[in-house]
């Protein structure tokens, strides 16, 4: 049952659906603090229940301007390769089963999204991407150099 | 020193007792080996001969209860012969100690096979048991060589027994204690400060106080429960050096120091192979053979040495050697002929880069593979090991006389002590073991000067690069902040270096509980993790070293201790003045000696390169035709190995079968009565010794000798422009007899006749030094009477007018 469960949210200004497996918890973060010289996707660093996670925001992954954290505001949070990141989320809207099965992408997608989208997913009536939040750790290449 | 592959199987009480055996032997085998190594060195250690008895008793003690007839058969028969050493019995030798070494090995592969299968399995050990007693057949008459009273068998074990007195306890229990405590620390933090902002009345912070101080024992207990000294991963090391200088015909004295340094259980795990495979090379590689090493000048026994300590938070263990070093050249055609690199990628490297090749995976510096280090084991796999718990691998290279590298690791993971910092409006945290001073940057002590863009601090004296911690990280100044809080911290990151770091504002103190930051963070070079202090707002700490290298500053001490250099340099050079003397034995196993001065290298050339002359036994060395002292040409039909005695103008070559050592030549030399090839006796290591008597020997073949190139007459081409002269003029002049020096060339040695291209060149200033000039011109026919010039073309005019002017002496 668990593998049609996911998170949709609205992350870089487009709705996707995260598999719920991938996924530790959504929090809110207050002011997050800095890290100077990072890469710019790191938005900043924040204590969670005695340990730090990195935030990520997605917007500058997918290749937009970075957007700042509003305090309060929603963050995935994931696990990857045993470190604690965030997601920062413009919007979650609802964890949910979704039956219809995941689909290839036909079409084609802006290339910051090509790159982290997997697939795409029927949900009421709109389509979804489905993404990998690991995707979002690490810049595309040309960017990072 | 627990071989995780001995832990195979848990469940019963039996099981955990072999488990419990297991893992002692493995500790114990490791540590003899070493053991021995060293007795060997010095039979006459009689603390390593008991502690080696010890070991293999204790082994006996524990398999007889366990049951495991081998291994206390084996245990049993390396007791025996210690104890007759122990005795004076038996005089301890090279094939006992290799008996001994023998039967440690064999138990070594019973216990593999035991905690793989749970029973030992069957087979004869009377193999490596009647080395040992064929042995001492052989020795029974030996005289008692070894000092001291024979003991009682069992008396001196008490001593001991309270080291031995431990338990063992599983790695990941004692990790997840580790991580509770760190969570305890973590809670306290934020308890400490929600006590402060709620303003707690005294009763209250005092109690609370009491449960921290107990916090901070518990923590300060549970870390050394993980510390262990570092020469525990020492102890195999004196054993891999021994077999593999033997399997190589190397002479290698090892050395280790600062084995009471402490270093966290897992650290320790993660740099035991790197460690080994760096020394593997060294030997290997790095250790020249022998003959090249004399002829290189340099002391026959190699050393290596394994070195650790404690520099702040960090542990830096050095690896050195003093072999032939790395050759960036060499490194970077090898990088090619691998295809790790291109020929345009390999000319943009920087020298340090192109050591760095040796980093590259499916890089292999050994010219062949050989058995000892062609297992597939690169040093990629040595960097990425050491990266990934958080340390560095440095090069320090010194090409033809020895490589070091350098592997620093952190001491541990978990907690340090932390100076926090502000700037550009936030806090950093700086490992506390890196800081030397704090001082404020108006203080009086302190003077900063901007030289050429750069900063620097004087500070008693004493001047540091100055670096302002918003610059490095890329920050503007924060507004908030005084110029007058600004401090200077000074750093000293590593052993010889040390700057100072200027920040906006101190903190305070904190004990921190480091974790790493996420890849991309670490990766910027300037974090070395990340912390919580107690206002529960996440922390960087501060790459100390990291910072160095972003700002890209030399922070070395060297040349503040510039006395020190100066002596060491005059030490050097009077031990190397003090007269030397090579050993070799001779194809008849005579063993004679040679001053060392009076060699100019070793050369082994094929047995067909002598050959029969004029009734003299002559050697070809490259294009060079050399006399050799001896009577007939040697019959060996493999490679022959030549002395080359030189002396200032004549060379000879003495055939030897090889070198054995370089020695100080002793003061006393008993003469020869009658002048000849010996020139005395001396006593080396008790041993006579016949002295070579260079001078009579040269004087033999003084009239035969090929005179030596430096001798030939020296042509120079000047107003060379268009290379006619080295390309189309050299080889002719070279082939008469003349050398050339090519133009602009200002070496030290006088020519003896210039040759001008020019035609209407101005007459170099040579012309007045009464050097002869030769003229030549382009064209056949002579402008008049008076030209004195030669036509370029008239090969034989050129060579009668060179004749001429050097006296004849050219072919």
């Amino acid at each position: 049952m668990m593998e049609n469960l996911y998170l949709v949210a609205r992350i870089a200004d487009t709705r996707v659906a995260l598999r719920s497996r991938a996924i530790n918890s959504v929090v809110t973060v207050g002011t997050p603090v800095e890290v100077p010289a990072a890469p710019p996707h790191v938005a900043g660093l924040f204590a969670l229940r005695s340990r730090v996670f990195t935030l990520i925001d997605p917007h500058v992954v997918i290749g937009l301007p970075a957007v700042p954290v509003a305090p309060g505001q929603r963050v995935i949070v994931v696990d990857v390769a045993e470190h604690g990141y965030a997601l920062l989320a413009d919007e979650i809207e609802d964890v949910c089963f979704i039956e219809a099965p995941e689909t290839r992408i036909a079409g084609k997608l802006l290339p910051g999204w090509a790159r982290v989208a997997d697939a795409m997913i029927e949900h009421e009536g709109a389509s979804l991407l489905v993404v990998d939040p690991s995707h979002f750790i690490s810049l595309p290449a040309l960017k990072a150099a | 020193m627990v071989q995780p592959q001995f832990l195979g199987r848990t469940g019963t009480a039996m099981d955990d007792l072999l488990n419990d055996f297991l893992a002692e032997t493995a500790e114990i085998l490791a540590e003899a080996g070493g053991a021995i190594v060293a007795w060997e060195a010095d039979p006459a250690d009689r603390a390593q001969l008991d502690a080696i008895f010890r070991f293999v008793h204790t082994i006996k003690g524990s398999s007889g209860f366990l049951a495991l007839p081998r291994v206390t058969a084996l245990s049993h028969a390396a007791e025996d012969a210690l104890d007759q050493v122990r005795r004076g019995h038996r005089t301890p030798n090279a094939a006992l100690v290799s008996g001994v070494l023998g039967i440690i090995d064999r138990l070594n592969a019973l216990c593999a096979a035991l905690g793989q299968d749970g029973v030992e399995p069957a087979g004869d050990d009377r193999d490596v048991i009647g080395v040992l007693s064929e042995e001492q057949a052989a020795s029974a008459n030996a005289p008692f060589a070894v000092a001291g009273v024979p003991l009682r068998r069992d008396d001196d074990f008490g001593a001991d027994l309270q080291s031995w007195r431990s338990i063992r306890v599983p790695l990941p229990l004692l990790d997840s204690v580790m991580t509770g405590v760190t969570d305890i620390v973590l809670a306290r933090n934020e308890f400490a400060r929600m006590l402060r902002e709620s303003g707690a009345d005294p009763s209250l912070i005092a109690s609370f106080d009491r449960l921290s101080d107990s916090i901070a024992g518990m923590r300060q207990s549970v870390s050394q429960m993980r510390m262990q000294r570092i020469d525990k991963l020492f102890a195999p090391l004196p054993r891999i050096v021994r077999d593999l200088a033997q399997d190589l015909g190397k002479k290698i004295a090892f050395q280790t120091s600062g084995g009471e340094v402490e270093l966290d259980r897992e650290m320790m795990e993660n740099i035991r192979d790197p460690l080994i495979h760096i020394v593997r090379n060294a030997i290997d590689h790095g250790i020249e053979p022998l003959e090249e090493r004399v002829a290189a000048g340099k002391d026959i026994t190699a050393t290596i040495s394994v070195s650790a300590r404690q520099s702040g938070n960090q542990i830096e263990i050095e690896i050195g050697d003093d072999g032939r070093g790395l050759s960036p050249d060499t490194l970077v055609a090898k990088a090619i002929a691998a295809r790790v690199l291109t020929a345009n990628e390999a000319r943009a490297l920087a020298p340090k880069e192109k050591l760095n090749l040796i980093f590259r995976p499916g890089f292999s510096t050994a010219a062949k593979v050989t058995s000892v280090s062609g297992r597939g084991v690169g040093m990629d796999i040595v960097k990425a090991n050491v990266e990934k718990i958080g340390g560095v691998v440095e090069l320090r290279n010194e090409e033809g006389r020895g490589l070091t590298i350098l592997l620093r690791v952190p001491m541990t993971l978990t907690i340090i002590s932390g100076l926090m910092v502000r700037a550009a409006g936030q806090y950093f945290a700086i490992p506390r073991g890196a800081v030397r001073e704090i001082l404020l940057e108006s203080g009086d002590t302190v003077r900063i000067d901007r030289v050429g863009g750069g900063e620097f601090a004087t500070v008693r004296g004493e001047q540091y690069p100055l670096l302002r911690l918003e610059a490095v990280l890329g920050r503007g100044r924060h507004h908030g902040d005084d110029v007058d809080d600004r401090a200077l911290v000074i750093v000293r990151p590593g052993q010889g270096q040390s700057y100072a770091l200027s920040v906006a504002a101190i903190h305070d103190h904190e004990e921190l509980v480091i974790k790493p930051a996420a890849p991309m963070i670490m990766a910027t070079g300037l974090y070395a993790g990340t912390t919580l202090p107690d206002n529960g707002r996440p922390v960087l700490l501060l790459d100390v070293q990291g910072m160095l290298a972003a700002a890209a500053i030399d922070a070395s001490e060297a040349g503040r201790s510039h006395d020190r250099m100066a002596e060491s340099d005059a030490e050097l050079l009077a031990a190397r003045n003090a007269a030397q003397l090579l050993l070799f034995r001779e194809a008849g196993g005579r063993v004679r000696g040679v001053r060392l001065s009076v060699i100019e290298r070793v050369e082994e050339v094929p047995a067909s390169a002598l050959f029969e002359s004029a009734g003299r036994v002559q050697a070809q060395i490259g294009e060079d035709i050399f006399a050799v002292h001896a009577a007939k040409t040697p019959a060996s039909d493999g490679t022959q190995k030549l002395l080359r005695l030189h002396d200032g103008c004549s060379v000879l070559c003495y055939p030897i079968a090889e070198v054995i050592d370089i020695v100080r030549l002793p003061d006393a030399v008993q003469p020869s009565v009658a002048p000849g090839l010996i020139a005395g006796v001396v006593l080396v290591g008790g041993e006579p010794v016949e002295l070579i008597d260079p001078y009579w020997l040269m004087e033999q073949y003084a009239g035969g000798a090929a005179a030596l190139a430096d001798r030939l007459p020296l042509c120079r081409i000047a107003d060379d422009h268009d290379g006619w002269g080295q390309n189309f003029l050299a080889p002719i002049l070279r082939s008469a007899g003349y050398r050339v020096a090519p133009d602009g060339d200002d070496a030290d040695e006088a020519h003896d006749v210039l040759l001008c291209l020019a035609e209407d060149g101005e007459a170099p200033d040579e012309a007045t030094n009464d050097i002869p000039v030769i003229r030549l011109r382009n064209s056949i026919a002579a402008t008049g009477p008076g030209d004195d010039t030669v036509y370029r073309y008239d090969r034989q005019a050129l060579l009668d007018a060179l004749r001429r002017q050097v006296g004849g002496q050219g072919r």
